[in-house]
C-alpha cells in the first residue's frame, strides 16, 4: 500500500483539510475582533503562531490515532477489518463542508452586510504617562469638548467653536528623532516632507492643490517627540480634508524618484538653519554633546549622512510602524459638532489598520558626570555665542512646570535677572534666552546668550554662574513668582483665543501629559506654586557638574610680536 | 442610514456657515486734537489688545540716519513716565502683559496685549511711552550699541534677515523707502542723542496718532479712558511730508553681497511696483497668491516640490503709500545659483505670457476667503487690522466688499494686473548673498554686477 492510499486511509488529508479551513475561520474571527473591538494584534499573532505549531500535532495524530466503536485506539493496534475509519471520514467531510459553509457565508456577509461599527470604547493605552497635574475640582474643563476612540485605537478630541466658520486640525504622530537611531536619524523629519508627496491615487502635489483649493491651508513639524500635522480650512471643506489626510494615513506612495527630489529640499533646509546659522550650529553641537546616550542627541533634522543614505525600505518600515490609528492623537476645533465629526472619521479614518506599537523608547540618560564644555571657532563670528544646559525633567515630570516659572524669572524679557544684568547692566550679552526642551523623556534647560562684539566670553560665563548661583541661594523673591505666574496665566489664556491655540493646547496636554483636562489645571497649578518650591528645583538641576557649557566665538587674531 | 444622516449635518451646516467675510463693527472717534480712536468688544477670553500708531516710520528717517525710527522706537520702553527702563520692563511683565514696538515703513507701532483686568495699567504704560517717554541719553547709548551688535549677529547666524535690508536699499536708492528698516551699523552709528530727541519732537504728536482696542471691555468706560490719556495731547513739531512717488527701473542689474563660505545663496529678483492705493488689489492678490503666495504656488512647485532646489520660495508685493516692491524670494546651494536664478525668471516670464485661468483663479479665490476668517481671531489681530485701515485712509468696504470683488475678477483682469504689478523679464533688480568666489562669473550673465562685502557696515550701495 502506497503511503498516499494510507495517509487517505487513514483520514490524514481531510483531517489536514479541515484544520486548515478551521484555523482560516478563527484567525478571521481573531483579525476582526481587533479591527472590532480593540483587541490587542498580538492575540492575532499569537493564535497564528499556536495553530502553525498545532498543525503537525494534528496530523501525526490523525496518522497514530484511530476512532473505535470502544473509543481512541493506536491505527497499528486496530484490527483493520473492525476499522470505521470510512465513517470518521464521512463525519470529517460533514465538518468540512459545514466550515467551509461557514466561511463562505462570512465572506459574503461581511461584503453585503453594513460595516460592523460597535460604540466607540476606551481600549488600552499603549503610552501611559502619569498626569503632569492633578485635575483638581477647580480645573473648569468646557462641557463642550468631547473625545472618543476608533475602534483601531485613534483618539480624537473635538472642541467646537463657532465663532468663525473655519476649522482647526491638529494631529499628533508618536514619531520623533526620539524613535531614530544611527543610520536613519532625520527620517521621522523627513517623513514629515514625504505625507505631502502624493498616495497610490494622487500624484505629488494633489494633496496640496485639492486642499488649497478648497480654501484649505496646511502644515507640519517635527520635534524631537512627535511629527505634527495641521490643517486650517473652512468649514466647508471639512469632508475634503477628511478624505485627503485619510488616504494618506492608509495609502502613502513612497515613491523612489520623489524622495530624491525631497532629499534635495531637507539638504537646503539644514543648510539654512545648521550651516549657515552660527547658533543652529552651535544648538546642534549642544544636545550631541549634553546627551550620551539619550537619541535626544540627533538633531531633528538628521545628520547629513543619514540624510544621504536612508533607504525605501527604511522608509516603508517607518510609516507601517509609526503612521498607525493607535500611533496617533487628533484634534479638532472649530466649527464643527461632535457628532458630524464622529461619522466623518469613522467614514474616512475607521479603516486605518491597528498595528503593533513601536517598541518603546526605554533608555534613560545616566546622570551626567561632571561638567562638559566644547568650543566652536567660525572665522566670521562677529558676536560670540554662549549656550549653557542643564539636564532637566520630562513634560509629565511636575517639577517640568516649577522650573517653567523658573526660567522666565531668570531668562524671559526685558525684566528678567540674565536681561538686566548682562544686557542693560554690564553690556557683556546683547540678547539672552533661557528655554526648557521637556518632552516625553528629560530635556535640558538651556540658556542662549549672544554676546557684546568684543566681549569676554569667560567673563560672561562666571557672571551668568553668579546669577544662576544666587537662584540656588536665596530662591526668588515673591513679585518675581508673582510676574512668573501671570506671565503663564496670560498665555495660557492668549493660547484659548484662537481655535488653531485651542487644538494645540488640547493636543499637546494631551500627547506629554496623558489627558486634555491637565491644560485646564494650569491656573489653579499656577497659584498653588511656592517659592520654595523653585529654589528647590534650581538646586536640583543648576549644578556644575549637570552643566554643558558650549562657545562659538572668532579665532583669536594672530599677534604679530 | 448612517451615511444619510451624515450627509443631513453636512447639508445643514453647509448653509449655516455660508456667509460673507465681514468686518466686526466698530466704533470710530476723533478727538479734538486729532487722534484717532478704534474700539470694539471682544469677551471670548479676559484679554484687551491695543495697537498705537504714529504715522511716520523709516521713510521718515533723515539723511543718512537710516535707524533712526527704529531706535527711537526701541528707546520708548527704555524708560517713560516716572518708570526707568528696568521699572517700565517690570510694571508690564509683573501682570503678565506684553507691550513691543516696531518701525515699519510709514508708521512707528505700539502693541499692547495684557488681561482685561490690567487695562488700566497698560493704558498708562502706552500713554506714557507716547507722550513722555525718558529718552535718556544712557539709555540712547547703550540701545545704540545693541542695535548695531544684532546686526553683526544677523550675518553670522541669519543672512536671510538681512536680505530686505540690501533689497530696499538697492532697489530704491536714496528714495526714503530705500532705507534700511533696522539702520545700518554705519548710519546707526552717527545718530546722536541730541538728533534723535529733536526727531521724536519733530515726528511724534496726536495728529499722528491712531490708538485701537479690541477686546474684553466696556467701550463707553474704555473711550473716556483713552481720551483722558490722549485727548489733550498736542501736534507734532513738524508735519508729515507726503512720500515722493517712483517707477518701476529699466533694464537689469545685480547686487552680489559676498559672505565667503556660505553654504547657499539667498536672493531676491524684484523691482518697483504698485502703490497702497491700487485698485484691482483683489486681482493683485488672486495673482500673487497663484505665483508665489502658498504651498502650491507656481515658484514653490518649479523650485522645491519639483526642482528639489530650495526648501522655499515666495513672491511678495509690499504697497506704501507712494510705491511698492515687488520681490521674488529663495535660497539654494552655491552650487546650483544659477539654476534657481533662470528658472524663478523663467517662470516670471510664463506668468506675463500665459496668466491664469478659470480654475486656477476659482482655486486662488477659495484659498484667500477660507483663509481669511481666522485674522480676525484674537483681539490682538483686529486691533491691529482696524488701524491699518485708518492709517492707510481705507474704510470698512476694504474688507466688505472684498469677497464680491474677488467673485468678479476674470483672467483677463487678473492678467492685466500682472502686467500692471510685475516687473518684466528684461526689468529686473537681483539682490544676492552667497559665496562670490564661487558664483562671481556666472552673475554677469544677468546685468552688471555690483559686489560688496558683507562686512561692510552699510546696505545702500553707491555705484
Amino acid at each position: 500500500m502506497s503511503l498516499f492510499s494510507e495517509l487517505r486511509r487513514r483520514n490524514v488529508i481531510k483531517v489536514a483539510l479541515l484544520y486548515a479551513v478551521a484555523s482560516w475561520l478563527v484567525v478571521w474571527i481573531i483579525d476582526h475582533l481587533v479591527d472590532g473591538v480593540g483587541l490587542s494584534p498580538w492575540v492575532s499573532d499569537y493564535m497564528l503562531l499556536l495553530l502553525a505549531i498545532g498543525f503537525p500535532v494534528a496530523l501525526i495524530f490523525a496518522w497514530v490515532y484511530e476512532f473505535t466503536p470502544t473509543g481512541l485506539q493506536k491505527a497499528a493496534d486496530v484490527d483493520q477489518t473492525q476499522s470505521i475509519v470510512y465513517k470518521t471520514g464521512q463525519k470529517l467531510n460533514a465538518a468540512l463542508a459545514v466550515l467551509a459553509v461557514l466561511g463562505v457565508a462570512a465572506v459574503i456577509g461581511e461584503q453585503l452586510l453594513p460595516e460592523f461599527t460597535p460604540p466607540p470604547r476606551e481600549t488600552l493605552e499603549e503610552f501611559p504617562l502619569k498626569p503632569v497635574f492633578d485635575v483638581s475640582a477647580s480645573a473648569e474643563v468646557p462641557r463642550e469638548i468631547t473625545s472618543f476612540k476608533l475602534p483601531n485605537g485613534l483618539k480624537v478630541i473635538v472642541w467646537p467653536d463657532h465663532d468663525i466658520p473655519n476649522v482647526a486640525l491638529y494631529y499628533f504622530v508618536r514619531a520623533g528623532a526620539r524613535n531614530e537611531y544611527p543610520g536613519i536619524t532625520g527620517i521621522a523629519h523627513f517623513f514629515e516632507h514625504m505625507m505631502f508627496n502624493g498616495t497610490t491615487s494622487r500624484d505629488q502635489g494633489d494633496f496640496d492643490r485639492e486642499m488649497e483649493a478648497a480654501g484649505g491651508a496646511n502644515n507640519a513639524y517635527t520635534s524631537k517627540d512627535v511629527t505634527v500635522y495641521m490643517d486650517w480650512f473652512p468649514k466647508s471643506a471639512l469632508e475634503t480634508v477628511l478624505e485627503l489626510e485619510g488616504d494618506r494615513l492608509a495609502n502613502l506612495a513612497i515613491d523612489p524618484d520623489v524622495v530624491e527630489t525631497e532629499r534635495g529640499a531637507v539638504v537646503s533646509e539644514r543648510r539654512e538653519g545648521v550651516d549657515d546659522s552660527h547658533a543652529g550650529l552651535l544648538h546642534e553641537q549642544m544636545y550631541a554633546n549634553a546627551y550620551l546616550a539619550h537619541p535626544y542627541q540627533n538633531p531633528v533634522i538628521g545628520w547629513p549622512s543619514d540624510i544621504a543614505n536612508w533607504t525605501q525600505d527604511d522608509l516603508e518600515n517607518f510609516y507601517r510602524r509609526f503612521y498607525a490609528p493607535n500611533n496617533i492623537t487628533m484634534v479638532f476645533a472649530g466649527d464643527v459638532t461632535p457628532e458630524e465629526i464622529y461619522l466623518l472619521t469613522d467614514q474616512y479614518l475607521s479603516s486605518l489598520k491597528r498595528q503593533h506599537p513601536p517598541e518603546a523608547v526605554t533608555i534613560t540618560e545616566p546622570p551626567q558626570r561632571g561638567e562638559r564644555r566644547f568650543a566652536i571657532e567660525a572665522a566670521d563670528a562677529q558676536t560670540p555665542l554662549l549656550h549653557v544646559a542643564f539636564h532637566a525633567g520630562a513634560t509629565s515630570d511636575p517639577e517640568t512646570l516649577l522650573l517653567d516659572l523658573l526660567l522666565a524669572i531668570i531668562a524671559e524679557g526685558d525684566s528678567s535677572r540674565l536681561h538686566r544684568a548682562l544686557v542693560e547692566e554690564e553690556g557683556l550679552a546683547i540678547r539672552v534666552s533661557g528655554r526648557q526642551s521637556d518632552g516625553f523623556d528629560s530635556g535640558l534647560a538651556y540658556f542662549a546668550l549672544t554676546l557684546a562684539p568684543g566681549a569676554d566670553i569667560a567673563v560672561a560665563e562666571t557672571r551668568l554662574r553668579e546669577e544662576l548661583g544666587r537662584v540656588v541661594a536665596d530662591g526668588v523673591t515673591p513679585s518675581e513668582l508673582a510676574k512668573a505666574r501671570n506671565l503663564r496665566l496670560a498665555a495660557f489664556w492668549r493660547g484659548l483665543q484662537t481655535i488653531n491655540g485651542k487644538a494645540s493646547a488640547l493636543g499637546n496636554f494631551e500627547v506629554f501629559t496623558g489627558d486634555y483636562e491637565n491644560l485646564f489645571a494650569v491656573p489653579a497649578r499656577l497659584s498653588a506654586i511656592t517659592a520654595e518650591e523653585l529654589q528647590a528645583v534650581a538646586a536640583k538641576v543648576f549644578r556644575d557638574d549637570n552643566m554643558t557649557v558650549g562657545i562659538l566665538s572668532a579665532p583669536a587674531p594672530e599677534t604679530s610680536e | 442610514m448612517k451615511r444619510l444622516f451624515a450627509l443631513t449635518v453636512l447639508l445643514l451646516s453647509a448653509v449655516a456657515t455660508a456667509q460673507e467675510v465681514r468686518l466686526p463693527d466698530y466704533e470710530r472717534v476723533v478727538l479734538d486734537n486729532g487722534v484717532v480712536l478704534l474700539l470694539a468688544e471682544k469677551h471670548e477670553v479676559p484679554l484687551v489688545g491695543l495697537q498705537a500708531v504714529v504715522r511716520g516710520g523709516t521713510a521718515a528717517d533723515p539723511t543718512e540716519r537710516a535707524g533712526m525710527a527704529s531706535l527711537l522706537a526701541a528707546l520708548l520702553e527704555k524708560g517713560a513716565g516716572d518708570r526707568d527702563a528696568a521699572s517700565f520692563a517690570e510694571a508690564a511683565a509683573a501682570v503678565g502683559g506684553h507691550i513691543s514696538t516696531d518701525a515699519e515703513t510709514e508708521s512707528i507701532m505700539v502693541i499692547a496685549d495684557f488681561l482685561s483686568r490690567d487695562a488700566e495699567l497698560m493704558i498708562e504704560l502706552v500713554a506714557d511711552m507716547l507722550l513722555r517717554p525718558t529718552l535718556s541719553e544712557d539709555e540712547f547709548l547703550k540701545e545704540q550699541q545693541r542695535a548695531i551688535a544684532l546686526l553683526q549677529a544677523a550675518k553670522g547666524s541669519n543672512p536671510r534677515a538681512l536680505i530686505g535690508s540690501y533689497g530696499r536699499a538697492f532697489l530704491f536708492g536714496d528714495h526714503p523707502y530705500g532705507n534700511p528698516p533696522y539702520g545700518s551699523e554705519a548710519s546707526l552709528a552717527q545718530i546722536t542723542h541730541e538728533e534723535l530727541v529733536q526727531h521724536y519732537a519733530n515726528h511724534f504728536g496726536g495728529d499722528r496718532l491712531i490708538v485701537s482696542v479690541v477686546g474684553d471691555f466696556d467701550i463707553a468706560a474704555m473711550r473716556t479712558r483713552l481720551t483722558d490719556a490722549f485727548g489733550k495731547w498736542g501736534p507734532a513739531g513738524s508735519p508729515l511730508t507726503p512720500v515722493e512717488t517712483i517707477g518701476p527701473l529699466s533694464g537689469r542689474r545685480v547686487l552680489l553681497v559676498d559672505k565667503p563660505g556660505s553654504a547657499q545663496s539667498y536672493f531676491l529678483i524684484g523691482n518697483i511696483s504698485v502703490a497702497i492705493d491700487y485698485p484691482q488689489r483683489a486681482e493683485l492678490q488672486l495673482a500673487n497668491t497663484l505665483f508665489g503666495g502658498r504651498f502650491t504656488s507656481t515658484l514653490m512647485t518649479a523650485l522645491r516640490t519639483e526642482g528639489g532646489l530650495t526648501y522655499h520660495a515666495s513672491s511678495s508685493v509690499s504697497r506704501h503709500s507712494a510705491a511698492g516692491s515687488m520681490f521674488i524670494h529663495s535660497y539654494t546651494q552655491t552650487a546650483t545659483t544659477v539654476e534657481a536664478l533662470d528658472l524663478a525668471i523663467e517662470k516670471l516670464g510664463e506668468l506675463h505670457r500665459r496668466g491664469v485661468d478659470e480654475d486656477m483663479l476659482a482655486s486662488a479665490r477659495n484659498y484667500i476667503m477660507g483663509q481669511f476668517p481666522p485674522t480676525l481671531e484674537p483681539a490682538s489681530s483686529l486691533a491691529n487690522l482696524f488701524a491699518f485701515l485708518e492709517a492707510n485712509g481705507l474704510d470698512r468696504s476694504y474688507i466688505d466688499a472684498y469677497g464680491a470683488a474677488l467673485d468678479a475678477a476674470t483672467p483677463v483682469t487678473v492678467h492685466n494686473a500682472v502686467s500692471e504689478v510685475y516687473p518684466l523679464v528684461d526689468d529686473l533688480v537681483i539682490i544676492l548673498i552667497g559665496d562670490a568666489a564661487a558664483i562671481r562669473e556666472s552673475m554677469t550673465k544677468y546685468g552688471p554686477v555690483t559686489e560688496v562685502s558683507i562686512t561692510e557696515p552699510r546696505f545702500r550701495v553707491y555705484q
